[in-house]
């Protein structure tokens, strides 16, 4: 059956996954050719709703649609009469009215993707939802960790930081256990639920998660912009217990791991400068990726269908 | 004159039913008895077996009146009420204004008066405004009839506020009713802490917020020797501390508990479905498990449905925004019925005795029995026939209910109260 709306990970069986990723590949060839554009998405339209800041994945996005040729415009949120969720459903029938293909959302409410979803034609792509779901970072982390990994079945990610409050974790862990792989989760025992997933191990000591022989360590950022309350004491503090100095990279390097971080990083924080140089980084593949996924989720969805 | 003929009894008093014709003269029952004679003018019904009871009273409903009319007025709330086989209800006051004067207090009850058709009583708030801060006009309201002081849909923050006026109150007759929850633990977010809420991706709020304060409002009203009744509750904890309270013996603590928090749990939430979302939130089925059990064993008093009317276009946005609460009035005693008393987990007696008369006796009114002399003031039930909750069956203005075209088993055939029938299917 087609798919309208890509809304979260959990929704996706693994021969759709597959489907998705084998999709992105020949995207990805695209990038070294001179002309990086192909005709599929001409004449369709693709409209950006971000209504949290975001520079990378609105970016993303956009390079995707338009090596698609779709038109993208920009709903201009800040500056619209946009303050809270009440008028979200007004804007969305605005938006129909509009007769846009797809709509490709990003905002604070968890599960507000969903709720657009139903109230419209149009294909949503979720771009960050809350804590939610970010399913297309989870599609192109899964698609890095794949080509590193072309049978990841057993491989180990591990991953670092506010586990609680980040929609990378979630989704991004959902489609590694989709795909076979081992997840465990390590940081303060504040922003690592006693309750979340059941079959994904949980750390708050790194020595210990190191022990567990992880493949891939995957760091997320330390948003301190959505700590309402304080988690931990301070940065220097997390940064000890959590972060990736220099000590500790060196024992990444001899163990031959993969560093991933979803972007942006706080360095000095979850790790430190060398990190980005080291050879085993696929901190900047993960963006190239993330057009090659994007473009392939565009390419899949079908608007207009029963969602 | 109404003769029902053929009902199969029940009371508070005994799982078993008696059979019997009930003669209603003059707003009383005057005679009960096997194959009665109709008086000359008086309407017979059938009642084919169905079983009579005395009509149900729910103690805890938001009627929105004044200030939120879209969502339910008190005519429309009572409407409700009667739908599902209840004939009294105590109105929260968290109104706008909020019920927190004698001013307000007459308004509401006078439109009560002129548009309602069943008794509607009305709570009054702790502190003015809800705020938490100055005392609410404690005497005017209590001389309009108020009886139950509570700041419900928040907690009175402050300890010693709600002590001071627990010292002070206690002294005219008047309890306290208390929601439980602690703000800094609980957010602004009606989902439990748990599996639900990390999937979701929305902070919960731990049941401990709310077990916190049952134990803090009952050991002020120990402290201050005023009755406190214990709103709502929804885990395990919470009613264990409440029967280790009333295990003590040394101060007048009552409780209710709420049917969505007996027959649902944070899962059925799904994919963010705002017809689960209240406050408390649903919890665990081992909390529904263990409030099943208080209810039976008596830990709570009476069960009262917190009905709290929202717009579908309210209901409609996302599940942080979307207000708490659902409505319960059309819906309780069936699903009660179809979830319990069907079931064989309890009987009509525990069902009458929690829904009909202790929560009556708590606000100090005449209890209505199915017995010679007793005020009319019963339904009759079907227990074969089903009910569909569609939007059009019930009436309340709102439809924000887990029920909405749910079929039931069960059906409130027959409400009557004094000389009128309120409602007869």
């Amino acid at each position: 059956m087609p798919r309208k709306d890509l809304l979260d990970i959990s929704s996706l069986g693994r021969e759709e996954i597959d489907l998705l990723l084998d999709q992105a590949a020949p995207f990805k060839e695209l990038f070294t050719r001179s002309v990086k554009k192909v005709p599929a998405l001409k004449g369709k339209s693709v409209l950006m709703l971000f209504y949290e800041p975001s520079t990378r994945t609105h970016s993303s996005f956009e390079v995707a649609a338009k090596r698609l040729s779709a038109d993208v415009t920009n709903f201009d949120v800040a500056h619209s009469s946009i303050t809270k969720g009440e008028s979200v459903r007004e804007t969305v029938e605005t938006l129909q009215a509009m007769r846009t293909d797809y709509i490709i959302v990003r905002h604070k409410a968890s599960g507000l993707p969903g709720t657009i979803a139903k109230l419209t034609k149009a294909s949503v792509i979720n771009a960050g939802d809350g804590a939610h779901a970010h399913p297309t970072q989870a599609l192109l982390d899964a698609f890095t960790i794949k080509e590193k990994f072309p049978d990841p079945t057993g491989k180990k990610v591990l991953i670092i930081g506010d586990i609680l409050h980040s929609r990378v974790a979630r989704s991004t862990s959902t489609i590694l256990k989709k795909l076979g792989l081992q997840v465990a989760y390590l940081g303060p025992g504040s922003l690592v639920p006693k309750n979340g997933p059941e079959n994904i191990q949980r750390f708050t000591n790194y020595d210990e998660a190191m022990k567990w022989s992880p493949d891939v360590v995957y760091l997320l950022r330390v948003q301190m912009e959505r700590q309402d309350v304080q988690y931990f004491p301070s940065i220097r503090e997390y940064h000890k217990l959590y972060g990736v100095g220099d000590k500790r990279l060196a024992d990444i390097r001899d163990r031959g791991l993969y560093i991933m971080h979803p972007g942006p990083v706080n360095r000095g924080v979850e790790l430190c400068d060398a990190v980005m140089d080291y050879e085993r980084s696929l901190i900047n593949e993960q963006v190239e990726n993330g057009i090659a996924v994007r473009m392939a989720v565009l390419y899949h969805l079908k608007p207009g269908s029963e969602s | 004159m109404l003769l029902i003929q053929n009902a199969r009894i029940a009371s508070e008093h005994s799982a078993d039913l008696t059979h019997g014709d009930v003669l209603i003269e003059d707003a009383k029952i005057k005679s009960i008895g096997q194959g009665l004679s109709a008086p000359t003018g008086a309407k017979i019904i059938d009642a084919k077996n169905r079983i009579m009871m005395p009509a149900m009273f729910d103690a805890h409903v938001h009627f929105r009146e004044p200030g939120f009319e879209a969502k339910e007025t008190i005519a429309s709330g009572a409407e409700s009420a009667i739908n599902g086989g209840i004939t009294g209800v105590v109105m929260m006051p968290n109104t706008n204004p909020t019920i927190d004067s004698a001013t307000v207090v007459g308004q509401v009850l006078d439109i009560a008066k002129r548009t309602a058709r069943i008794p509607v009583y009305t709570s009054g708030c702790v502190t003015k405004g809800r705020h938490g801060k100055e005392l609410a006009g404690i005497d005017g309201m209590r001389n309009l009839g108020v009886k139950m002081l509570t700041d419900d849909g928040d907690t009175t923050g402050d300890p010693a506020v709600l002590l001071r006026a627990m010292q002070y109150a206690s002294e005219f007759d008047m309890f306290f009713a208390s929601h439980c929850e602690v703000p800094e633990l609980a957010g602004p977010r009606a989902l439990n802490e748990g599996v639900t809420s990390y999937r979701l991706g929305i902070k919960g709020s731990p049941a401990c917020a709310e077990e916190i304060i049952i134990d803090r409002d009952i050991r002020l009203a120990h402290a201050a020797g005023a009755h406190i009744h214990i709103q709502h509750v929804s885990s395990k904890l919470g009613m264990e501390t409440i029967a280790w309270w009333k295990s003590r013996g040394d101060v007048k603590v009552t409780a209710e508990v709420a049917p969505h928090h007996l027959l649902f749990i944070d899962e059925d939430i799904g994919d963010y479905d705002t017809h689960y979302k209240m406050n408390p939130p649903l919890r665990t089925k081992a909390d529904n498990e263990a409030l099943l059990q208080g209810l039976i064993d008596g830990v709570f008093d009476l069960i009262a449905t917190d009905h709290a009317p929202h717009t579908p276009f309210e209901k409609s946005q996302d599940f942080v925004s979307a207000p708490n609460g659902i409505t319960g009035l059309d819906t309780a005693l069936v699903s009660l019925y179809h979830h319990f008393i069907a079931t064989g987990k309890f009987g009509w007696d525990l069902l009458i005795k929690r829904y009909s008369a202790e929560p009556r006796r708590m606000m100090g009114l005449e209890v209505p029995t199915i017995t010679e002399g007793s005020p009319a003031d019963l339904i009759l039930f079907d227990t074969e026939k089903e009910t569909t909750f569609t939007k059009e069956f019930m009436k309340s203005k709102s439809q924000n209910t887990p029920f909405l075209d749910k079929t039931l088993k069960g059906s409130v055939d027959l409400v009557v109260l004094g000389d009128e029938i309120l409602l007869e299917r």
